[in-house]
């Protein structure tokens, strides 16, 4: 049976629709696991909510805006300090978050006006800022809070500042997915096209869906640099909040998570006619081939190919060192979605690398196809992937390293199977060409780590038997 | 026994429907109409240029098609040596295969309920 | 440093909010977390959180930074119809599918959260469902349903830790037992470290203590059979015989002390309210009670661990802790037993910070009384506060600093004004291993002075501050 029902799944048989094993000749036409579909309650997701695919994956990356979370204090608390995206102007946004700290007699009689005033603290106390977003949250949403009002009324009290909102309380939609789409909507609906920037090339471009993760925006642009090719935005990378209101001036989109920002680039090509173009960042092989697509649509081959050339005589020798002692090792990727897609085949290709399993904890039908189209057989494809399916896949494909988040890394530790970060990397950044050399890095040192080995012995049993019984 | 030519068509169909599955995004954007927009496009200019023709860009979703085409056209020639010697008439019809294939799997017969949502 | 004699004078200590309405860069986490906290501790559980998924999943990868570990908890995943339609349904279908897919489940706190709340959906009439449906399919089982209302929008994660383990204690502890002769101790929220220290004070002193909750396997190991220990130890039982103890020992104010006062009130098991044990005096205090209380001696093991702690203070209080001023941000008994602490070692705590809105009940606290009467430098203790608050007084010259005391989540404060910090409280997540150290007793003095220390050598080091001092200390 090509959809599968895990012995841990007998209680909730529903979940047999969520997880395939691909076997030869089937595509997805026959099998396709359902997904973006309501969780069942109690199982140990993986999933986080729509406030955190707005405020946390997207809004909250932007390097000069404040992010006003009007609601209660732990929505705020929860996005900050969980995430690694640095920035050129010192981390301004992680280093602070802004909550409207709603208590009971606001639930009751309303938040507006405690917003208004959090609002006007914010840009009081840091008065160089001068860009807010505004989030809805859970009971903010159910009061019906009116926070677009308050941002006019901010907006006109203080002429010099601008102000987005996002309804994205945590109960909508499924996941964090509704809340990517809500930002992207909102704000090619409000901001896109209220202004624009200086054009100095005759190639540009956005570049969507890259959050710069340990850097990775800033190691790509040292590309584009090269290339002659002006970024005006990056959705939301080492971002601003003004470049992402002149979207529109941009001649290509280039799109790496389409997952989290496809629907921008969908809206800027049905009304400004931009071409949207989806490329793999992450990956060797596949860093070229975007750079080869980029360049060939902007007529400038020849310069892409000398900086791939480049970059390989720098970086594929240790490529090529790590593939030489990564072959065959098995990998399961247990992240939000994109990710798979991204890195099963380029880890095969680059790293001779085998993905046996791989969860999603938001992807569409869509990410599906995607990672099915290049994923092997033998191999499963999980939606919604919950904590005691992981442990009998875990049984299943024997991985020799997984990639995931931290918390379920440390779960994994007690199995003797190490983790590599997915999400926000061990030593990053990952994308690019040098980036992917750190992923091979990681991983290697990773599989390699004594200490999984010595945590196999059992010091109480002979020396003899303990030699036959280690790994 | 002979392969018979249906059967040799069809095995290098495969290869090429293989590799577009396998490293090209371009057949899986959004919607039906994004997705079929794409695989004409991108198949169009590649036959052009797999035909020695240069193809049309006058508009950027043209140029855009070209870009992607232009890479499938060179793995093509590097991976699949046999495609050299293939004549006109097979080329197109190979093609046109192709182009059937991709929309089977990415659109006509495919799983995936958002396709014909209208909005984004 | 000058030769002028510091005159000890009675000072001012100011007690004020927060002037904002707004906060920027919070203390704590709302009050599900809180009762997360708690719920995990407890064996054979596993937290039912009810609301978005963020509630859960948010607070499961905090505890997971804290202490690199992953603990179970649930989330009843409320989706846009349960919001508008009601929740019940989700709740009751979240029960049954732990139930059925963990078979040694015996616990389930149901946390509601403030979507949850604001939706007004009945835990107590789900929850007697639940029963009647758990009993029906579940004949030989019983899983205790636990309700615990934390909506966020009230008090924070010490409220919420509080309110869960009050009602651990009240839905579990019932009186069909015979007296124990144990002592109930309720520590608040601390580390394993913690833990294992007090039930160290216990052996020591031959006395039967049940602690709530024994997080002591939160730090766990790497086995070689692969087995996964990061579970409570407090079990059904424990919280049962709560009622028949001799007595309960309430180690902090404001978490877990409710359950004390409801053990007395209900059961009538005294409750004794100490100061949390940080520091020396406290801790004396705390050995003399259990001593009180059960009879038993202190042993000469435990007079000279003090000894040992005394012996390494000395060492740093008038060379190098004197006179240097500190800032304490947390819990807020921690922050007040921090700053207990920090005047036995001559150091100045010139500013404490706590957040949430429980201000009228911590302005009451008899240990500002008492600090009131003992500093002689001016202190400010600012409550419902943020940490901006200590961010802004730093950049705006307002306060110098030696030293910064608090969690992993104020590092940027102590990074970019360059001043020691020495983590403490929850979540420490920027150091390794903090949570396997004590801070409370005789130990937990000891070694956070040392981390106090060090935390100012390596600052001298780097700043090449007279350094050269500890060529021959």
């Amino acid at each position: 049976m090509p959809m599968v029902l895990l012995k841990c799944d007998k209680d909730i048989p529903d979940r047999q629709k969520h997880i395939y094993l691909k076997a030869p000749d089937e595509d997805t036409r026959s099998y396709l696991p359902i997904s973006n579909a309501a969780t069942i309650p109690g199982t140990l997701s993986e999933r986080g909510c729509a406030f955190c695919g707005a405020k946390l994956v997207i809004g909250g990356v932007l390097k000069d805006t404040i992010q006003m979370i009007h609601g209660p204090i732990g929505c705020a608390y929860d996005t900050w300090h969980t995430k690694r995206y640095p920035t050129d102007n010192g981390h301004f946004n992680m280093k602070y978050v802004w909550s409207t700290d709603m208590k009971e007699s606001h639930i009751v009689f309303g938040g507006e006006k405690r917003l208004e005033k959090s609002m006007h603290e914010a840009f009081e106390q840091m008065p160089d800022i001068k860009r807010m977003i505004v989030y809805t949250t859970c009971p903010t949403a159910l009061i019906g809070d009116d926070v677009k009002a308050v941002a006019k009324r901010v907006m006109a009290e203080r002429p010099d500042v601008d102000v987005f909102t996002v309804e994205c309380p945590g109960f909508s939609g499924v996941s964090q997915s509704k809340g990517h789409h809500v930002l992207n909507i909102g704000w090619i609906n409000e901001k896109v096209a209220t202004m624009e920037k200086e054009i100095t090339s005759e190639y540009t471009m956005n570049f969507i869906g890259d959050f710069n993760i340990q850097g990775d925006t800033q190691l790509l642009q040292t590309y584009w640099d090269r290339l002659g090719i002006q970024v005006v935005s990056h959705f939301t990378g080492n971002g601003t909040y003004d470049d992402l209101r002149c979207m529109h001036q941009a001649k290509l989109n280039v799109v790496n998570c389409a997952r989290s920002s496809g629907y921008i680039a969908n809206e800027l090509k049905k009304r400004y006619g931009i071409p949207r173009l989806d490329i793999d960042s992450w990956g060797f092989g596949y860093m070229a081939e975007g750079i080869r697509k980029i360049c060939t649509f902007f007529g400038i081959e020849e310069k892409g190919e000398a900086l791939i050339a480049d970059e390989y005589a720098k970086w594929k020798p240790q490529l090529d060192w790590y593939k030489e002692r990564l072959k065959g090792t098995k990998m399961a990727i247990w992240t939000g979605g994109p990710r798979l897609w991204h890195w099963t085949k380029s880890v095969e290709d680059d790293l001779g690398v085998q993905v046996v399993a791989m969860s999603s904890k938001f992807g569409h039908e869509e990410d599906f196809e995607k990672v099915i189209a290049r994923g092997k057989e033998g191999t499963y494809y999980i939606d919604d992937g919950n904590e005691l399916e992981f442990f009998e896949i875990i049984d299943l494909v024997k991985p020799d390293v997984i990639f995931t988040g931290p918390r379920v890394g440390e779960l994994i530790k007690k199995l003797h199977i190490p983790y590599v970060n997915g999400h926000g990397y061990h030593n990053g950044p990952y994308m690019g060409f040098e980036g992917f050399v750190n992923l091979a890095r990681d991983m290697y040192n990773a599989v390699h780590n004594p200490l999984t080995t010595l945590a196999g012995i059992d010091i109480r049993t002979p020396a003899q038997v303990q030699l036959k019984e280690a790994a | 026994m002979m392969a018979s030519n249906n059967e040799v068509l069809s095995n290098k169909v495969d290869e090429l429907y293989g590799y577009v599955q396998e490293r090209c995004l371009w057949q899986f954007y959004s919607r039906s109409w994004d997705r079929s927009e794409n695989i004409d496009g991108v198949i169009s200019k590649a036959t052009d240029m797999l035909l020695g023709k240069t193809p049309e860009t006058a508009t950027p979703t043209e140029r855009l098609h070209m870009a992607d085409a232009k890479i499938m056209v060179d793995d093509f020639r590097s991976r699949f040596p046999w495609i050299k010697d293939a004549g006109e008439e097979e080329v197109r019809e190979l093609m046109r295969e192709l182009r059937e294939r991709l929309t089977d799997i990415a659109i006509t017969s495919s799983k995936n309920h958002e396709l014909t949502h209208s909005l984004y | 440093m000058s030769c002028e004699a510091i005159v000890k004078e009675p000072a001012e200590v100011k007690v004020v909010a927060k002037d904002r309405a707004g906060i920027i860069n919070p203390m704590y986490d709302c009050q599900p977390a809180g009762a997360q906290y708690a719920g995990i501790g407890v064996k054979d559980c596993i937290p039912l959180v009810h609301g978005g998924q963020g509630c859960s999943m948010f607070v499961r990868l905090l505890f997971a930074q804290h202490f690199k570990e992953n603990f179970d908890i649930a989330s009843t995943s409320l989706h846009e119809e349960s919001a508008v339609f009601g929740g019940m349904g989700r709740l009751e279908q979240g029960v049954m599918v732990l139930a059925r897919r963990y078979p040694d489940l015996r616990v389930i706190p149901i946390i509601t959260t403030c979507s949850t709340e604001v939706i007004g959906d009945d835990i107590e009439g789900t929850i007697t469902r639940c029963n009647l449906a758990l009993k029906s399919e579940f004949p030989d089982r019983k899983i205790h349903l636990v309700p615990v209302h934390t909506p966020s929008f009230k008090g924070s994660q010490v409220s919420g830790y509080d309110e869960c383990v009050k009602s651990l204690v009240k839905t579990i502890a019932n009186k069909k037992g015979k007296a124990t002769g144990k002592l109930n101790v309720f520590p608040g929220w601390v580390n394993p470290g913690d833990v294992i220290l007090l039930k160290h004070y216990f052996k020591e002193m031959d006395v039967d203590a049940t602690i709530f909750m024994d997080t002591e396997d939160f730090d766990s190991p790497m086995m070689p059979d692969k087995s996964i220990h990061t579970h409570g130890r407090t079990t059904v039982e424990d919280l049962q015989d709560s009622a028949n103890a001799k007595a309960t020992l309430s180690l902090a104010r404001y978490e877990g002390a409710n359950a004390g006062k409801y053990l007395q009130e209900e059961w009538e098991v005294p409750n004794h309210l100490l100061n949390t044990p940080y520091g020396i005096h406290n801790t004396d205090a705390m050995l003399q009670k259990i001593s009180e209380i059960t009879g038993k001696e202190i042993p000469e093991s435990l007079v000279k661990e003090r000894g040992l702690a005394l012996d390494a203070l000395a060492d740093l209080a008038h060379m190098f802790f004197a006179n240097k001023k500190v800032a304490i941000f947390g819990h807020p008994d921690l922050v007040l037993g921090l700053a207990q602490f920090c005047l036995e070692v001559e150091l100045e705590p010139v500013l404490l910070l706590i957040g949430d809105d429980q201000g009228s009940k911590y302005k009451k606290d008899p240990r500002i009384t008492e600090l009131k009467n003992s500093v002689h430098f001016d202190m400010e203790i600012v409550h419902n506060t943020d940490l901006w608050d200590l961010e802004r007084r730093i950049k705006n010259k307002e306060i110098e600093l030696d030293l910064i005391m608090g969690h992993s989540k104020g590092r940027y404060i102590a990074i970019d004004a360059n001043i020691p910090m020495v983590r403490v409280g929850f979540p420490t997540f920027d150091r390794a291993g903090l949570y396997r150290k004590p801070t409370i007793g005789y130990r937990g003095a000891m070694e956070l002075g040392e981390a106090i220390a060090n935390a100012l050598f390596v600052h001298m080091e780097y700043t090449k501050n007279r350094e050269w001092i500890l060529n021959t200390w």
